[in-house]
């Protein structure tokens, strides 16, 4: 009786003890986790405003640091700008080179009066000694002569001699090519030239107050650096009136001076003027 | 008008094709339009070529002016015949004006002297080319007009396109005569050799295009490639080696057309290598054989061989210099060094 009583009442004790002590527990285990919570809480916004800040200051950064990058950047591009410039008038100037693996290629671009006409190139070699590798100088020009003359004593002069050929025939053809062109109603039957266009010979005539004069022409070009005739001579036939044969030293004193195209020019706005 | 005459006119005629009758009689000029125009160039060659005779016998033309005909036929269809190239020396360094009637002067002149029975005929084109026809006789026999020998020359130049007859004899007169008239002291025959003549004139002139390296590159426009493959399905999978072996190719061969060549033609007299041990000689003599490359266009499909994945890049020298050189036909000897054919025989 009593013992078992007092068992069981132990028992209950115990039990009460022990459910209230894991309540407690859970309380505290509780407690612990919402004071975590709030800890983990409080970290998360401090870390986010870290963020904010740290994002507002990069980014005021980045407004202040511009003017310092940009001014690196327009250093370069100056420099870049300023390089392709100099290249430009360096182009302009009719010769330029470029460095190869086995020496330098020049451009030589030739232009007569304000166009421009061919380029030709030279890729020189420079050692063991000074040669030239590969052109594309059409064979006419004596590329081997004054290469013998200056390529190894002095680059600078050969090409330069090189470009005065090179114009000079340039300015040649061009006026040839022009005659041809634009006054061939104006040239009696084929205009002889050569391929160095260094000696024209042809027939034409001018024609004013509805009469026409015909004359034969003969330009030897002398001078291969020149686009002007070193020799002219104009001629009419032999029973011609005294007049028509001041014409043709007018006619001749014209052409040693005057681009050939042009005094033709000048002999149609001669026409114009006197009819 | 002689029978010979009829007669070569005829065949000159007939070798014409229909279409272009009517504008090379037009070029030639010896009709008139009116007698052109009676001509029905719609019923077969052989009654055109008839019709063209029976007016040119009211023209009474002499065969002089029927061998015009035959240099503008050949001018047209210049590659119905094997063109060699010859290269003239001058020791003199004076400035050349070169006048066309003095050369034409000295030419007839020199050929004359030494063989009456010659027809020789000029004409020149617009692009400076001095085309010559010249039929051979014999001191007894009228000269053979239907075998010809044609000269091409441009002023001033040290290069003369000839491309011979058949009766080779005549050759040594030939080229005596041009060098005189072209105050030259000295020919030589190149080891060029085409039925292209504008290519061989590419070649010598330098008109073909070589690369240049310049800070002046052609517009970026003309390098444009079109896209590979729209299908993005399909990867490249050596793009870099593609792309390695197309430059290579173009530094090589340049951007534009290359001049056409039918063979290339190399001859060989190297020792063959074999492995010591197989000694397949019991003589250490050069192992001779020849090998000749022949294509419809030559340099086109060896620079189209890289990029078409059967030729390892860069090809081999010997045959990328061909223009370069002005050649294609070589002797390649044995030299000391590794690299095989370096000595390459005038």
């Amino acid at each position: 009786g009593v013992f078992a009583h007092l068992e069981r009442l132990e028992a209950q004790a115990r039990e009460v003890a022990v459910k209230q002590e894991k309540m407690k527990q859970e309380e505290e285990k509780r407690a612990r986790l919402k004071a975590r919570v709030r800890e983990l809480r409080l970290q998360r916004d401090k870390l986010l405003a870290k963020v904010r800040l740290q994002k507002k200051q990069l980014r005021e950064k980045r407004a202040m640091s511009d003017p310092a990058k940009s001014g690196a950047r327009a250093v370069l591009e100056w420099k870049i700008k300023n390089i392709k410039a100099m290249l430009q008038v360096s182009y302009l100037t009719g010769i330029n080179g470029k460095r190869t693996k086995q020496g330098v290629c020049f451009c030589i671009s030739t232009a007569y009066e304000s166009t421009y006409l061919d380029s030709y190139y030279v890729h020189l070699l420079v050692k063991p000694e000074v040669q030239i590798h590969q052109h594309s100088v059409p064979t006419f020009i004596p590329l081997e002569q004054i290469a013998k003359q200056y390529l190894q004593t002095d680059i600078g002069r050969f090409l330069s001699v090189l470009s005065d050929h090179l114009n000079a025939y340039a300015g040649r053809k061009y006026q040839a090519d022009q005659l041809q062109e634009h006054f061939s109603d104006q040239i009696e039957g084929t205009l002889q030239r050569n391929s160095l266009c260094n000696l024209l010979v042809f027939n034409y005539k001018v024609s004013s107050k509805s009469k026409t004069f015909p004359f034969n022409a003969r330009l030897l070009y002398g001078d291969l650096c020149c686009s002007l005739p070193t020799e002219v001579n104009v001629s009419c036939t032999p029973d011609a009136p005294a007049s028509l044969a001041e014409m043709a030293a007018a006619h001749s004193d014209l052409f040693s001076r005057v681009a050939l195209h042009k005094a033709f020019r000048s002999f149609s706005s001669d026409e114009e003027s006197m009819d | 008008m002689d029978e010979t005459v009829a007669e070569y006119i005829r065949r000159t005629v007939l070798k014409i094709p229909r279409d272009e009758i009517k504008t090379m009689l037009q070029k030639w000029g010896l009709l008139s339009e009116t007698q052109l125009q009676t001509i029905n160039f719609r019923q077969i060659k052989e009654n055109i070529s008839q019709d063209v005779v029976q007016l040119c016998e009211e023209n009474s033309a002499d065969i002089k002016q029927a061998a015009v005909l035959d240099i503008i036929y050949n001018h047209v269809y210049p590659n119905k015949r094997v063109w060699s190239v010859y290269q003239m020396k001058k020791t003199g360094e004076e400035t050349e004006f070169f006048d066309l009637t003095d050369f034409k002067k000295k030419f007839k002149r020199r050929l004359r002297s030494a063989l009456k029975n010659v027809t020789i005929n000029f004409r020149e084109y617009e692009d400076n080319a001095i085309w010559i026809r010249i039929a051979w006789g014999t001191p007894y026999t009228k000269p053979n007009q239907y075998k010809p020998s044609y000269v091409v020359y441009h002023s001033q130049t040290p290069y003369v396109f000839i491309s011979a007859s058949v009766l080779k004899s005549n050759l040594p007169l030939l080229c005596q005569a041009l060098v005189l008239a072209s105050n030259y002291h000295d020919i030589r025959e190149m080891e060029l050799r085409s039925h292209s003549l504008n290519s061989l004139k590419d070649i010598v002139f330098k008109r073909y295009s070589q690369n240049f390296q310049t800070h002046y590159p052609r517009p970026l426009q003309e390098r444009n490639v079109a896209p590979e493959s729209a299908d993005l399905r399909i990867i490249q999978e050596n793009k870099t080696e593609k792309e390695r072996i197309e430059r290579v190719n173009r530094e090589v061969f340049g951007d534009g057309p290359q001049p056409k060549l039918e063979f290339a033609q190399y001859k060989l007299e190297t020792m063959f290598k074999s492995d010591p041990q197989m000694d397949v000689l019991d003589k250490k003599e050069p192992f001779r054989c020849l090998v000749k490359f022949s294509s419809p266009h030559l340099l086109e499909s060896l620079k189209s061989l890289a990029p078409a994945g059967m030729a390892d890049a860069p090809i081999s020298p010997l045959l990328t210099c061909i223009p370069q050189k002005a050649r294609n036909y070589f002797k390649i000897r044995e030299r000391k060094h590794f690299f095989p054919g370096s000595f390459v025989s005038p």
